[in-house]
């Protein structure tokens, strides 16, 4: 995950992206736990952050970095963009509106319903997103149907540059699930262990027609908004001692090291060999086409209307 | 198919059509606020709940950024919500999803993700004052990726929200708040409502009225004005033809170009707001499409760009009517 997104900042550096990208450097653990969990059948929304929601839903890499890096060949053929990632067959699908997936996926969870079955979905949003209309309305829907909806919340503590404690009446968000007949969990989420336990504890909880979840999971963004954001209303050097002291990579290698689960020379085999895997990509990716120009019309209708240009 | 008679209102010929959608397809569904026990606060969903349940059609909560999004997230997951915003007007408070996700999720997903939802809505004129007279077809025209209509009569209404139904892209329906509640035989065009299933075009203009000297192009309750205009103006020797245009997005070009190579002048009629909208594009399409030398007059007829007021007497020097319709068409020039 980290290093996928060390390739979209340089795609961004080196002018291979035009348009602005958002990372969540500094928030894998999150990411990270949610790899696996889901089913195909069950459904994940995630936001204008999304790549590793995307990469833990099981979206295959290569479309997906094509998709950013604005190719034909990428998951959308360059018609998404990074913000904008479908992925039909696995139930994924991501809006660049904060709070706009919250809704999306109150109405995968309400198909299950319909259908039946015991699928549920995730709605993967910001701090930022809870604040919003769509939030309230969505959780109390699905508090007053029972539906199963799991929201995690990545609380990163900034809504751009306005922080969380500024701009929320509740001190945590989890306290808020109470007002909407839901559960609500609050974790570390730079401890995978801790966001994987708590995520698979609701996914559960919601197959099995407990209501809705939400999960808010702690964390802090290393980057700023997206690529270019000059990042001057954070505390410099609280951001420098969290990238240094709180790196959620570093941490879960310490802790691998120290459980005896792995040693150096393995995870530098694997680390060698995620560079390797991404450095190919990559190359890959750049050699790859971009959308023809006569085909930017297409798509606008599914049933193929085309509208004459200017009307 | 032989025409029944049946003397019902628009609003339960909309019914019917959706009543007929369902039974055809279980995928179909119907979300909203009093959609379901109350049936519609114009009855235009009556008896569904009945028919298909409280889960297909699903009275909600006062939260339309929340159901409306839902729909896409059903549209994702392979239904065909019907989604009614009960008052053109209340859009606002969802409009992102609108514009958005649903209309354009099919183009940013380079067509892998169709948005098969209708937006079902009731706008026009009632003496309901500003915040719930609006028709506000301009406003989602003007969003790439939607498709959006309003019929005029019980034929098309039942006809054109099967069809909606039907199309694979988003489509705004526009019902007229003036109209719903009218009996069939109270109308001067589309009575004839067969009780079975039928789909009218979503993207073919009708012509109600057949004439020489001026075309009306125009849409929903303003067609039965622009009808009653016409027999007016016929007492005077002018010949009016009157296009229902039915479908703003898209405009009927092939229907609007017909009529205008046969009467060379346009008086395009708009209960929305004439600033930025439908009667501007209509005028600047024809003139695109046959030259300033191929039309002898232009003209357009709306609301004058205020809110809609409360007062009768108000509401009505600012909206279109017969007999402002009627005025118009002899400010236009035509039968000189």
């Amino acid at each position: 995950m980290r290093e996928f997104e060390e390739a979209c900042a340089r795609g961004v550096a080196e002018r291979h992206i035009h348009g602005e990208v958002h990372l969540a450097i500094g928030q894998e653990a999150i990411g990270a736990a949610l790899a696996g969990v889901l089913r195909d059948s069950d459904a994940m929304v995630s936001t204008h952050r999304n790549h590793l929601h995307a990469i833990a839903k099981g979206v295959p890499l290569h479309p997906m970095l094509a998709e950013i890096f604005e190719r034909a060949t990428g998951l959308c053929g360059g018609f998404g963009g990074h913000m904008h990632l479908f992925d039909p067959a696995r139930r994924f699908s991501t809006t660049g509106i904060v709070g706009g997936s919250l809704p999306v996926a109150l109405g995968h969870a309400y198909a299950a319903r319909l259908r039946g079955d015991d699928a549920v979905a995730v709605a993967v949003v910001g701090d930022g997103s809870v604040n919003t209309g769509g939030f309230a309305e969505s959780m109390n829907m699905a508090g007053a149907m029972k539906l199963p909806l799991v929201v995690v919340v990545e609380n990163n503590e900034w809504a751009i540059s306005v922080p969380f404690s500024q701009a929320s009446a509740t001190a945590t968000i989890a306290e808020r699930a109470a007002a909407f007949g839901a559960r609500g969990v609050r974790v570390d989420g730079l401890d995978y262990e801790r966001v994987r336990e708590a995520f698979i504890d609701a996914v559960d909880s919601a197959r099995a027609g407990g209501g809705p979840v939400i999960v808010e999971a702690t964390c802090y963004r290393f980057r700023g908004h997206y690529e270019g954001d000059l990042d001057l209303y954070r505390d410099q050097g609280d951001k420098e001692s969290r990238r240094e002291q709180r790196d959620p990579l570093a941490m879960a290698r310490a802790e691998l090291l120290e459980s005896g689960a792995a040693d150096e020379p393995e995870l530098a085999r694997i680390d060698e060999e995620v560079r390797a895997e991404i450095g190919g990509l990559v190359q890959r990716v750049l050699a790859d086409p971009f959308p023809d120009p006569e085909t930017a019309r297409r798509h606008v209708f599914a049933s193929g209307l085309d509208l004459p240009a200017g009307v | 198919m032989d025409a029944i008679r049946q003397n019902i209102n628009v609003s339960q010929a909309v019914a019917e059509g959706l009543r007929l959608e369902m039974e055809a397809d279980e995928h179909v569904l119907v979300i909203g606020e009093d959609v379901g026990r109350q049936g519609g606060v114009f009855g235009s969903t009556r008896g569904l709940q009945k028919a298909f349940g409280a889960e297909r059609v699903l009275d909600t909560p006062i939260s339309e950024m929340a159901f409306t999004g839902m729909a896409v997230g059903l549209a994702m997951e392979g239904y065909r919500p019907v989604v009614e915003i009960m008052f053109a007007d209340f859009i606002g408070v969802c409009l992102e999803q609108v514009f958005n996700a649903i209309a354009k999720n099919p183009y940013m997903s380079g067509g892998a993700t169709p948005m098969p939802i209708v937006i079902k809505t009731a706008g026009g004129a009632i003496g309901s004052a500003a915040q719930h007279s609006q028709t506000l077809w301009g406003l989602y025209a003007h969003l790439p990726g939607l498709r959006v209509v309003a019929p005029s009569s019980p034929h098309d209404s039942k006809g054109m929200m099967a069809a909606a139904v039907q199309s694979p892209d988003p489509v705004v329906f526009i019902e007229h708040k003036g109209l719903l509640l009218k009996k069939a035989s109270s109308f001067s065009h589309g009575t004839d409502v067969p009780r079975e299933r039928y789909t009218v075009p979503l993207d073919r203009a009708h012509v109600v009225r057949e004439g020489r000297d001026v075309t009306i192009a125009t849409l929903s309750a303003s067609v039965g004005d622009a009808l009653d205009a016409a027999e007016a103006l016929a007492l005077d020797g002018i010949d009016v033809e009157v296009l229902d245009l039915r479908s703003v997005v898209p405009l009927d070009w092939d229907g609007i170009t017909a009529s205008l190579r046969k009467t060379r002048r346009l008086l395009v009629v708009d209960e929305d707001y004439l600033g930025f909208g439908l009667s501007g594009e209509l005028i600047t399409g024809a003139i695109e499409r046959l030259g300033l030398d191929g039309l002898d007059s232009v003209s357009r007829h709306g609301l004058a760009n205020v809110p809609v007021p409360a007062s009768k007497t108000l509401e009505q020097a600012v909206l279109p009517s017969a007999a402002s319709i009627a005025r118009a068409v002899r400010e236009s020039g035509a039968g000189r």
